[in-house]
């Protein structure tokens, strides 16, 4: 198996780099020439990476959460996947290539530095734990996914306006789908983050001793909940239209990049595993 | 081939030229008969707003254009044309047109979806005017094939090509579902008229239409199944409308940036899309400083037009390589057609010397021998004049060996004697 999960550890990258190249050449060509093909490569490229990540657990004995390798590993997955589901329920395979392209990075991230990990904590073979993480990166990469679409939508909105009818006006679906796709992938992280932060809240005091409602990561995290629910809840009681949201939803993802990045700097957060 | 044509179209003459030789449907049908009895033997008259074509086997293998074009302006005397206007085809050249002409290469808008349709009607009343042979009607049926696969498989037809359709596609840009958004054109004109049917086509929810007179404004909303607001109180409506176009001739601007503030302040801030497709402009400019007002005037639009037309000419070369593969398959048919009367007697020939023996032997055998005998003088028949059968036709089909054909054809029928039967076939 190990010989296994190392080869695919190899083609992973490469896969994702293939998969983004189809949905790429669609976009700029602006022909469907890879219409069903770039849905099978994805599919395969998920199946393998599902694979690569069920391998990893059965091998080392653990949920492959326990660095940031392993995570990012997770988060390229997660993405695919999203992007995936979203395609087979919308059938707007236009975009493919701006989500893709997140998991291309994480997966070479991870591809590169990833290592053998047997020995880790126990605490980390905690089963709790996996569905907490998961749940998090799942609706982390909903926030990914709303932060491309809303990018892409300011990017529609400018083009429109300014009467500009290039690759982006020729290719991009309408404004009020791209916001519909900000919209739902929003409502898929806010809900995921909601269920790992409420897994995190009633197990975590129990987990570990050194547990602290102040922590770093405890308290940015609940930061960009806040930012994404409180948007929510405008859009749903009053008339919020297509720009309000979609700015928050970019200053939600980059709260949650400054979240990422403060958590590795102070290193002194009961959080930090590896 | 003696397939002979000529042709009035924009490329040879202006507007006022083709539309004076127009030919509606009941001229077309007289001047069949007429041309049926002086100059043609069968063919085929096209006449569109931008077009007359007039194609066909002249009478006594008489290949003169003049006499087409005599006909046709004896038959519709129109000052100022000359032959200079028309152009003229023959055989090859004619057919290759004809495709060309289906496939919308040849219009004045590329890839305009119409003219195959025109043709089709064209095709029809010859038919009906027992005006096409065998030839013609396989010209017709190539040519309507070659339309229908240019615009499958190609993207000739793809895209806006005219402003009111690119103001449909811009609204399409902005909204996802097209079917729950309501219109409101503002000009019963012509230009008015188009973006109402495309919205409708397009399956607007509701559309109303506002105009000057009311009475244009009626008949434009019974024909899209609108209804109609009238002109003096349409900016106090203008919240209710998530689309809208504007097309008078008013010299001023009917919509200011204070009424879009207005509206939009009754909208919430819902989208807004507004067309000004009027030449000068109807509503203020100035409109596209707010949120989600997306405004477009006709400028903006001939931009999407210029660049759909642009994508349409990359198209060219690939409905020419259609009209090459059909031209080829056609002209591999019309080849045959001379080889397979020869075939035929042929095939006679040989069935009635075996016929005449089998008659001969048939009372002194039983009828279970001759049974066999017939079947093995069949299956020997066959045998002998399957390879002669099928070269010869394969030389006909590939149209490049017509000296090879002739020459083959010549020694079959002297050799066998079938000159003289296959003008009794005949």
């Amino acid at each position: 198996m190990l010989s296994t999960i190392h080869f695919l550890n190899i083609i992973l990258p490469f896969l994702y780099l293939f998969t983004f190249a189809a949905y790429l050449h669609d976009f700029l060509q602006e022909k469907n020439t890879f219409a069903n093909i770039k849905r099978i490569i994805l599919f395969l490229t998920l199946t393998l990476n599902c694979f690569y990540l069920i391998f990893r657990t059965i091998e080392f004995n653990h949920p492959p959460i326990t660095n940031k390798y392993e995570i990012f590993a997770l988060v390229a997955c997660t993405i695919a996947f999203s992007y995936f589901l979203l395609e087979l329920l919308t059938d707007i395979r236009g975009t493919g290539a701006f989500i893709i392209f997140f998991s291309v990075i994480f997966q070479t991230l991870s591809s590169v530095f990833i290592e053998d990990l047997i020995e880790v904590p126990e605490i980390l073979k905690n089963r709790l734990l996996g569905i907490h993480v998961i749940s998090a990166m799942l609706g982390y990469s909903g926030f990914i996914m709303s932060a491309v679409y809303g990018i892409l939508y300011l990017q529609m909105y400018r083009a429109i306006k300014k009467n500009k009818f290039g690759l982006f006006f020729n290719r991009l679906p309408s404004l009020e789908i791209l916001e519909k796709l900000n919209y739902y992938s929003l409502i898929i992280g806010f809900a995921l983050l909601t269920v790992a932060i409420t897994i995190g809240i009633i197990w975590l005091p129990d987990a570990f001793p050194d547990f602290s409602y102040s922590d770093p990561k405890l308290i940015t995290t609940g930061i960009i909940w806040l930012i994404y629910g409180s948007g929510l809840v405008y859009k749903i009681f009053s008339d919020w239209y297509g720009k309000k949201l979609i700015i928050l939803s970019l200053i939600g993802f980059a709260a949650a990049m400054f979240s990422l990045i403060l958590s590795n700097i102070l290193q002194n957060s009961f959080h930090i595993f590896n | 081939m003696n397939l002979v044509g000529i042709t009035i179209n924009h490329h040879t003459a202006n507007v006022e030229l083709r539309e004076a030789l127009h030919l509606n449907r009941d001229e077309i049908i007289e001047f069949i008969k007429t041309a049926k009895k002086s100059i043609l033997n069968e063919g085929f008259v096209l006449s569109t707003c931008n077009r007359t074509e007039i194609f066909g086997y002249p009478k006594e293998g008489k290949l003169d254009f003049n006499n087409i074009s005599d006909e046709l302006m004896k038959f519709k005397p129109v000052e100022n044309i000359t032959a200079k206007h028309f152009e003229k085809y023959f055989s090859c050249g004619a057919v290759k047109h004809i495709f060309k002409v289906a496939s919308g290469i040849d219009s004045l808008v590329i890839g305009d979806s119409q003219i195959l349709g025109q043709m089709k009607e064209s095709f029809e009343i010859a038919e009906d005017m027992n005006f096409v042979g065998s030839v013609m009607k396989r010209v017709f049926d190539t040519a309507v094939k070659v339309g229908k696969r240019s615009i499958k498989e190609t993207e000739i037809g793809e895209g806006a090509v005219s402003v009111s359709y690119a103001a449909v596609q811009v609204v399409e840009k902005i909204f996802a579902d097209i079917t729950t958004k309501n219109a409101l054109v503002i000009g019963a004109g012509e230009t008015g008229e188009l973006a109402a049917v495309h919205l409708r086509d397009k399956g607007i929810n509701s559309i109303a239409v506002t105009n000057r007179s009311l009475d244009k404004a009626e008949r434009l909303a019974e024909k899209i199944h609108g209804e109609v607001i009238p002109f003096n109180q349409f900016t106090e409506h203008l919240h209710k409308f998530d689309i809208v176009i504007s097309a008078t001739s008013s010299p001023d601007y009917l919509i200011t940036k204070n009424d879009i503030k207005i509206d939009m302040k009754k909208r919430r801030g819902a989208p807004i899309c507004l067309m000004d497709i009027a030449v000068p402009r109807d509503i203020d400019p100035s409109v596209k400083d707010i949120d989600f007002v997306f405004y477009n005037d006709i400028d903006s639009l001939k931009v999407i037009v210029d660049q759909n037309m642009k994508k349409r000419e990359g198209e060219i070369p690939k409905v020419h390589e259609i009209i090459l593969e059909e031209l080829i398959g056609f002209f591999g048919w019309y080849n045959t057609l001379e080889v397979v009367p020869t075939i035929k007697t042929l095939r006679s020939f040989f069935d009635e010397i075996s016929n005449d023996e089998l008659e001969k032997i048939k009372h002194k055998v039983t009828d279970e021998d001759f049974a066999k005998v017939e079947d093995m003088t069949k299956r020997l028949v066959g045998r002998l004049l399957h390879n002669p059968t099928i070269k010869l036709r394969e030389l006909a089909e590939t149209g490049t060996h017509t000296q090879e054909t002739i020459n083959n054809t010549l020694v079959l029928k002297e050799f066998f004697g079938l000159n003289g039967k296959i003008d009794e076939e005949q």
